[in-house]
């Protein structure tokens, strides 16, 4: 995914902000990072943002919150409408992207800790089903209680569309699977440990022993955690039909 | 969605540490038990030996092995020679479900003779991964401390800025302090260190072992509470019998009628049950009703206060809750004899103040069962004109007062006014007020659950025999309600042991239910589910050992330890002067009818004696209760 730097180029009238020229910021992942002491005018970012996505994008990936960069969602609640951008070619008038590329269903791991017992079954299933052996050390996803509250966070990871550990990899030991799993390569991995870093929802550890680092794989389509969950906290599902 | 981003810095930080995992390791146990010589802060490795395995299988039955071989039998119970004994079992740390309690044994400061009390949670799998199967604490720190163990290293760290702490704050700031969310504690209250004698330890928030004053044992050491971290995987003999076995028991907890019930409303679905039956301990039971049950019973604390289900780790029946009352206070439980005492036991029928109480109770770190049973024995004296407002320093001690309770929790904590004489327990508190002697619900110091004996035949006799004092948990005869005679009849040679107001099969049944249940304690698993569901027998059990542990676990053989176990824990207590005298119940049980309004249970009392005969005689004693030479023999004891 690319970074995208928006810098004012130039100003033929009159801004009351002001904006000035090289005044820019920064889009990187989800993230608008506006440089300390700069800022950006509320009415240019809105006419610039459905653009984005599309801008950000080297490739469609099916796991990313708008999957294919030719459709656009009204944003009105009760409307739900989706439109859909195709490129025709001006000569031929045939249509050379309908926006379908890429674009089958896909299933991630959801939670809701709002179900979680805290009994933590997830993580030994997880650890059994990777390692035949019970530890919490080993499993990719973690549970953590408040004991005084009753709550409780379950950390695993999301199968993030253009998932940033998998492009921060140096080696490139980690890969998407056609599940949208991350995949390591164990033989490559150099155990550098900046996947991890570059996790959004810092849901990489690692194998205490080993040192590689322990993301979900969602055992082959079937995760074990999810099947164990007593409480459906847990599932490998779609929030809705996405576009 | 909230993440917290903490932890796992701290993962990397522990995984910055070498494991090391000593040479004898073994399947299912850890195979180590570690003594901590707290007066000259050092510790030792002992290695886990097959005869301990195979003859007491794990938890409650090495605690109680230990207790017998090596604490000195007259030890004073608050002197530094009395040991206090942590273990768990073979299937701690594993994915089998509820596997995940710890036993805390040692001589009961509250009782005089055997304490043992275990607790749910996540605390004793940490301890199978800090690669223990047992932990012994020996003499007493020289200053207030709490232990961190991890990874067979012992910490001992000075603790004088959680003096006088609840137990939940003391938790939270071990956390803190250590850095790690993932740590298991478990920490006695301030009712522990001002020397209450029914004062317990509290693991994973409040997951108690609260009978039989273990946590004035811990107090007495000056160990101020105990955290565990551990990254020592648990092992099995063989993985895919192991994961097959495990999934077929999964398979039949869901399909269990009891499933459903317990999901919603865990061990709160007996308030309204025994309501039914009318055996619900009301007004210190006077009555086997409540009149306002509906507004106190599981079935409303599931519809109005509950937020979600809580478990104990590595279970697939999460029983327990996280309720919010209407001032938006939040916590985990209560479990049965929580709700029962603080709502019919003492007269209260508003839910919300019973949680308020309950929450309280726990965060002092006190026994429910005791704490209720003082209030609601105070109450009944009042009632009766028995003791005088300056004996009780002005209290008002009509049924069901709220500022009275709370006020009696705070006092008995805090050891002021009539709460230093309650502090010492009901009995001595009875003796020292000068009256009511005969209305203390004990046996042998330690007092009973929030079930009229009158209504359930089997619990009676359980009671009456235990071996830690008046307790329902070693024996759980609950297949009196069954009610299928067939059984019955297979297992106790006569249909009448399936009902609850019957006597004949009580001996049979209870002894059965003494086995089952040292099985589930010393497997440190779930009785919910090994006990009253019977989700697994002795066949089950067996298979189950040999895929963890690769040893060649039969299953006579592991019906043979846990009868052994009860009748070391009979030894224990025959050496201390127990005998049939002691096998007793309160006199209100024996001699006064339950009143009209209690269903079928009413006009019953319990006639323990016939009941004792066929006991005794299943066991293998002599009528006066001491294990004959050809039992003991028998179980290797001899």
């Amino acid at each position: 995914m690319y970074k995208l730097r928006v810098s004012v180029e130039k100003i033929n009238g009159f801004c009351d902000l002001p904006m000035k020229v090289g005044d820019y910021f920064e889009v990187e992942g989800s993230a608008i990072i506006v440089p300390k002491g700069s800022k950006i005018c509320l009415w240019a970012l809105q006419s610039m943002m459905p653009f984005f996505p599309a801008k950000q994008r080297a490739k469609d990936d099916s796991n990313d919150w708008i999957p294919m960069t030719s459709r656009f969602v009204c944003p009105d609640p009760n409307g739900g409408v989706i439109f859909k951008i195709e490129k025709v070619d001006p000569k031929t008038k045939k249509i050379v992207d309908d926006g379908n590329s890429n674009a089958d269903k896909f299933l991630r791991i959801m939670v809701d800790a709002e179900k979680c017992t805290g009994c933590r079954s997830c993580e030994l299933a997880c650890s059994f089903g990777h390692e035949r052996m019970f530890s919490p050390e080993f499993s990719r996803i973690k549970v953590y209680s408040d004991e005084e509250t009753g709550e409780d966070t379950i950390n695993v990871c999301r199968q993030c569309g253009n998932a940033p550990c998998v492009e921060v990899c140096p080696v490139d030991a980690l890969s998407k699977n056609e599940l949208g799993a991350i995949i390591l390569n164990e033989e490559k991995c150099v155990k550098c440990g900046l996947c991890a870093k570059a996790c959004p929802f810092d849901a990489i550890s690692f194998h205490f022993d080993k040192k590689v680092p322990l993301i979900c794989d969602l055992c082959g389509g079937d995760p074990e955690c999810v099947s164990i969950c007593p409480t459906n906290a847990i599932t490998f599902d779609m929030l809705k039909e996405k576009l | 969605m909230c993440f917290n981003l903490s932890n796992q810095r701290n993962n990397l930080r522990y995984a910055e540490r070498k494991i090391v995992i000593g040479g004898e390791k073994m399947n299912g146990y850890a195979g180590k038990i570690l003594y901590i010589d707290l007066e000259n802060e050092k510790f030792e490795i002992v290695q886990l030996e097959n005869p301990l395995i195979f003859g007491y299988i794990g938890g409650r039955g090495f605690n109680m092995y230990k207790l017998f071989h090596e604490t000195p039998r007259f030890v004073d119970p608050l002197s530094d020679a009395n040991n206090l004994y942590i273990a768990v079992g073979p299937l701690d740390g594993t994915s089998f479900p509820g596997a995940a309690r710890v036993n805390f044994s040692g001589k009961s400061p509250q009782t005089g003779i055997l304490g043992d009390s275990n607790a749910g949670g996540a605390f004793g799998p940490e301890l199978k991964y800090a690669g223990f199967d047992q932990v012994v604490l020996k003499g007493k720190a020289n200053r207030l401390v709490y232990l961190f163990i991890h990874d067979k290293t012992v910490e001992i760290k000075n603790a004088d800025h959680l003096k006088g702490l609840d137990v939940l704050k003391t938790q939270n700031l071990i956390k803190h302090e250590i850095g790690d969310k993932r740590v298991q504690i478990a920490a006695i209250g301030p009712s522990a260190e001002n020397g209450v004698m029914f004062s317990g330890i509290f693991c994973t928030g409040v997951r108690a072992a609260a009978r039989t004053g273990m946590g004035l044992l811990m107090a007495s050491k000056n160990v101020k509470a105990i955290a565990i971290r551990g990254r020592n995987p648990v092992t099995v003999a063989n993985p895919d019998k192991f994961h097959d076995l495990m999934q077929d028991m999964n398979k039949r907890i869901k399909a269990h009628v009891e499933y459903e019930p317990r999901l919603r409303m865990g061990t709160t679905k007996l308030v309204s049950a025994l309501n039914q039956y009318g055996a619900l301990s009301t007004k210190h039971f006077q009555f086997g009703r409540f009149e306002s049950v509906d507004k106190i019973s599981g079935e409303t604390l599931a519809d109005t206060k509950k937020i979600k289900s809580r478990g104990c780790y590595s279970c697939t029946l999460p029983c327990s809750r996280i309720y919010q009352t209407n001032e938006n206070v939040r916590g985990e439980g209560p479990e049965f004899e929580g709700l029962a005492g603080f709502t019919s036991r003492v007269g209260n029928d508003d839910l919300d103040f019973a949680l308020e109480a309950m929450n309280l109770c726990n965060r002092l770190g006190l026994d429910v069962i005791t704490a209720t049973e003082a209030i609601s024995f105070l109450m009944e004296l009042n009632q009766r004109g028995m003791i005088t407002p300056t004996q009780v320093d002005g209290l008002d001690l009509s049924w069901g007062n709220k500022e009275t309770i709370i006020k009696i929790l705070e006092k008995i904590s805090t050891r002021e006014g009539v709460g230093d004489v309650l502090a010492d327990g009901v009995r001595k508190a009875a003796e020292k007020l000068g009256v009511g002697t005969e209305l203390v619900m004990d046996v042998k110091g330690l007092d009973i659950f929030q079930a009229d004996p009158r209504g359930i035949k089997g619990y009676a006799l359980g009671l009456a025999v235990a071996s830690r004092g008046g307790d329902h948990l070693r024996s759980e005869p609950s297949f009196e309600f069954s009610g299928d005679s067939e059984e019955s009849l297979r297992r106790y040679g006569t249909t009448k042991a399936a009902f609850r107001l019957e006597y004949e099969g009580k001996g049979k049944l209870v002894k059965d239910y003494e086995e089952r249940s040292a099985l589930a304690d010393s497997l440190d698993a779930c009785k919910n589910t090994v006990v009253n569901m019977e989700i697994i027998n002795w066949k089950d059990t067996a298979e189950i050992l040999r895929a963890t542990t690769g040893l060649n676990f039969e299953a006579e053989e592991i019906r043979k330890s846990c009868e052994r176990i009860v009748n070391l824990e009979r030894m224990y207590l025959v050496s201390l002067g127990v005998s049939r005298k002691d096998d007793q119940l309160p006199k209100r049980f024996l001699s006064e009818p339950m009143p009209d309004g209690a269903g079928d249970t009413s006009g019953h009392i319990v006639e323990l004696d016939k009941m004792l005969n066929e006991y005794y005689e299943a066991r293998g004693w002599n009528l006066n209760g001491i294990p004959t030479t050809e039992k003991l023999k028998e179980l290797d004891l001899l």
